[in-house]
């Protein structure tokens, strides 16, 4: 190993997840520095592209301390033309009776609902805490940790087992379908299971989406959501004010060309400046794809991880579009207190697997799915914020093209449900999936640096032979939302990492 | 060569046309897609011919593929366990490589005509393992198995024969050296290399060159004991040379369906083709490195004399105790050297450490009937035949 290493590791990447790492080996008397690319710290959390949070589990937590910041519940409302809006706020009462002026069938039926997906989320949320096994370690903790899940799963009971294992390649839309009849809450819910991901309502898989969705918001369907005080990058600002007690330090405009490699081992980073830096173990922030292929390398890596890695999925299709406003517009049958909330425009499933479609054609659908959020801040101009769903990584007429009537398509839909809209623009700034790939470093623009599904979770997340935080290559660790759990904002990916890293050491 | 697929489903070479015309008994097999002689009159007699004449073998059917590109040399250097960073113009490399668990894939031979072109040969089809391995390399895999027409030429007199064809000098021509002649205004690329442990040369050109080329070698070699040799010929002779074959001696990595019948290059003897202090890294390396470290190595592939005149085809291995140690890969009766000789896969430490009272189990077929004969074995060396010819310089020539 040359030179000094004059740290104990070096994090790539100052995204919540390495924030948290940095935090968690700091707390165990490790020096760490953290290499960001930009120029601030926190990656996708950010304004611009967050607009709801789950909330930090305790263990993470604790892991770094403890956080001190205060969350707001979101109610979400699924917007209809009409005006007959549904709102949920997560409380099985007051969800009821909502729901139950709709149609009762729907009401009663979404309590049974609700009470078996959250049973599933949590066998699913106790397997997504801990790092996962991997099997073929031969290693008795892993097996042992793989019977544990296959336990918790049999110990739901016969029914629910049979339950569990019918649910885990279905589709939402034929489970909502079997047990709603309103097509407005079908919609919101199939949204819900979708939202960041390559699916569509009918793909197959897309219902374990929801239990994942659900198990890092308090096993809640609408309960969960949360916006926290004082704009979402106080998250961030936490995490760096905690790194900066901890003596992490933080250097940022400081882009990582590659690592180091010495005897096939990670010894350092090689910044795009030219500067070397070195330290016992190395930890990406990065999603899978640049960690192996430009940290790494291709031509240090065998030829079936290369396979692995090129099939990894973490195409996004989600764009944001966010609207400067001058004056708040007025949302049909809404009052204030709506507009505070979480408004989805998702109609039925049928609209939603519509909007999809185009998408596998890298085309672009003219009625897009969306998730609206109103920023109101003091001496500050309004602002909606928007999660556009499906627009597709690349499409065929090239996005500079397409992007301002893309944008005209997308208030079109908004003046259906806030007339007013086109009055109160003050400016508009769309970010397509490929923008947040340049802009945040993250391949594809992909909200979880990988496509939450089956091939691609628990121990097969990012790729088999590399699910424990550890890379191909020795003194190499990833601590992403490529890694398990995946992403989501929870922070658990860079906690587990940082414990895989001080048990190397 | 155009053909007409409708009537056969298997291709035939550049050489077809002469080494049907030299068959005298009809005997084919498919290799890679291609008809080619198992045998031409007595595989005996073709044997013979490569151990004391001249042997013809059309090699077209071996996979070939061109790897070009500025990152060439570095590519090559990756994919292959040894260390070929040294590897100078106008030479061929004997070659491994393998898999990310550091199992063998297959082995071959690389020619290198400059640090941007190299041509690759081996015995099975493996265009998808090049490809997704040069994926982050600048290189161009191209597959030329159809556009280059190869012949063996080996034997004690092949040097002689070749000189006669035109190839000036060619005695000065070292092992693993290749040069590129013109001979009768034909491009012909003339390598010292082979697969029956002799003096020989492989000869690669154009298709529209094979016949003539066959022809010519044909006259030049009328007194030199030439005669064209099939698979069967080359099968007794590879043996006697402990050259190893893929999917015979150990299975290839992508091909073998269980993962324990994978092997590495130190189960298969090919230890000295892995170079771990290889700066760069290689397909394998890791999981090699670890296998050297941890001392894992479960298996080794050994040479076996054995007593007795009974080829041990297909035997098992015992010990003393009737325990079941090994199998025998490819077995033989050397008429050069009078010895019953075997290759043979066995369970560590045996053939490494322990080397006495090994015993094979052979069935010998006597007229639909079995005689089983319970021989001594005794661990040699894998190379049974390596006569002084093989790397003299200059070659031996006869008149």
């Amino acid at each position: 190993m040359s030179g000094n290493s004059s740290f104990d590791a070096i994090i790539i990447g100052g995204g919540h997840n390495g924030l948290v790492c940095a935090n968690v080996l700091a707390r165990k008397n490790k020096r760490v520095l953290i290499c960001e690319a930009r120029k601030e710290c926190g990656g996708l959390v950010n304004n611009d592209i967050t607009n709801y949070v789950p909330p930090v589990t305790s263990a993470v937590s604790s892991s770094i301390g403890g956080m001190q910041i205060n969350y707001i519940p979101k109610t979400t409302i699924a917007l209809s033309e009409t005006g007959q809006h549904i709102r949920l706020v997560g409380n099985q009462h007051i969800d009821h009776k909502s729901i139950s002026t709709f149609s009762s069938h729907d009401a009663d039926r979404f309590n049974d609902f609700h009470e078996k997906m959250s049973k599933f989320s949590k066998t699913l949320g106790s397997f997504m805490m801990a790092s996962p096994p991997r099997i073929m370690n031969n290693s008795f903790s892993d097996y042992f940790k793989l019977f544990k899940l296959g336990l918790n799963v049999r110990l739901l009971g016969k029914k629910n087992f049979n339950e569990f294992a019918r649910m885990i390649g279905l589709n939402i839309a034929d489970e909502l379908e079997d047990n709603f009849e309103n097509t407005l809450l079908q919609g919101l819910i199939a949204h819900d299971s979708v939202i960041g991901s390559n699916l569509g309502p009918r793909s197959p898989g897309s219902l374990i989406n929801l239990l994942y969705r659900m198990a890092i918001h308090n096993n809640s369907l609408f309960g969960g959501i949360f916006q926290i005080e004082g704009g979402n990058d106080q998250f961030t600002k936490h995490l760096i004010e905690k790194c900066k007690s901890n003596n992490v330090k933080i250097k940022t405009s400081a882009s990582v060309k590659n690592c180091i490699i010495e005897n096939d081992c990670a010894v350092g980073v090689e910044l795009n400046n030219g500067e070397k830096m070195y330290a016992k173990k190395i930890i990406s922030n990065a999603d899978p794809r640049s960690t192996y292929f430009s940290l790494l390398g291709s031509q240090n890596l065998d030829t079936d991880v290369k396979r692995k890695i090129k099939h990894h999925r973490s195409k996004g299709r989600v764009a944001k579009l966010i609207l400067e406003l001058d004056k708040l517009p007025s949302f049909n049958n809404c009052d204030d207190i709506d507009l505070d909330s979480r408004m989805v425009i998702a109609p039925s499933i049928d609209y939603i697997e519509e909007t999809f479609n185009p998408s596998k054609f890298d085309k672009l659908s003219p009625e897009p799915t969306l998730e609206i959020c109103v920023k109101k801040a003091s001496n500050q101009n309004p602002k909606l914020d928007i999660q556009v769903q499906y627009a597709p990584y690349k499409t065929h007429q090239g996005w500079e093209n397409i992007k301002e009537s893309y944008v005209e398509s997308i208030i079109r839909i908004i003046s259906k449900y806030a007339p007013n809209i086109n009055e109160c623009i003050e400016r508009k700034k769309l970010l397509t999936p490929d923008d947040i790939e340049a802009e945040y470093n993250v391949s594809g623009g992909h909200w979880h640096h990988g496509e939450i599904q089956i091939d691609q979770l628990f121990m097969m997340r990012p790729i088999p032979g590399a699910s424990q935080y550890k890379t191909h290559l020795d003194g190499l660790f990833m601590c992403g939302a490529g890694t398990h759990p995946g992403g989501g904002l929870t922070g658990i990916s860079g906690k587990n990492a940082a414990k895989a890293v001080l048990d190397d050491f | 060569m155009s053909q007409d697929l409708r009537y056969s489903a298997l291709k035939k070479t550049p050489f077809h046309s002469r080494t049907s015309l030299a068959s005298r008994t009809n005997k084919y097999y498919n290799w890679n897609g291609y008809t080619v002689p198992t045998e031409y009159s007595t595989t005996e007699l073709e044997y013979t011919a490569a151990r004391n004449g001249t042997s013809v073998m059309d090699l077209t059917p071996m996979g070939k593929y061109e790897i070009t590109g500025v990152h060439a040399h570095q590519f090559v250097d990756y994919l292959v366990t040894r260390d070929l960073s040294e590897m100078k113009d106008n030479t061929v490399a004997y070659i491994i490589w393998c898999n990310e668990d550091g199992k063998v894939i297959d082995d071959g031979t690389i020619f290198k005509f400059s640090s941007t072109k190299f041509m690759l040969c081996c015995a099975v089809k493996i265009y998808n393992w090049l490809n997704d391995s040069a994926f982050g390399f600048d290189v161009t895999i191209t597959d030329v198995t159809d556009t280059i027409a190869a012949l063996a030429i080996q034997g004690p007199t092949s040097c002689s024969t070749l000189k006669k064809f035109g190839a000036i000098d060619l005695e000065t021509l070292k092992p693993f050296e290749m040069r590129e002649y013109k001979i009768d205004g034909l491009d012909i690329l003339i390598s010292r290399t082979g697969f029956t442990g002799d003096l020989g040369y492989e000869l690669w050109t154009d298709p529209k060159n094979a016949e003539t080329t066959w022809d010519n070698i044909e006259i030049a070699g009328k007194e030199l004991k030439l005669r064209p040799f099939g698979m069967h010929a080359l099968e007794m002779t590879r043996i006697e040379a402990g050259f190893i074959q893929t999917n015979t001696d150990f299975m290839a990595a992508e091909d073998s369906l269980r993962p324990t019948r994978m092997r590495s290059p130190y189960e298969i003897g090919m230890g000295w083709l892995v170079h771990l202090n290889k700066n760069s890294y290689f397909v394998g390396k890791k999981a090699l490195k670890k296998e050297k470290e941890e001392n894992t190595t479960e298996r080794c592939l050994v040479g076996l004399d054995i007593d007795g005149d009974k080829p041990a085809h297909g035997s098992v291995i015992y010990n003393s105790k009737k325990e079941d140690i090994g199998i025998v890969t490819a077995a033989l009766w050397s008429p050069i050297m009078k010895k019953n000789i075997a290759l043979a896969s066995l369970k560590r430490p045996y053939g490494i450490k322990i080397k006495e009272n090994i015993f094979a189990e052979i069935y010998h077929p006597e007229e639909l009937e079995y005689r089983k004969i319970w021989a001594r074995c005794k661990v040699v060396k894998r190379q049974f035949f390596n006569p002084e010819r093989r790397n003299k310089v200059p070659a031996d020539l006869y008149e």
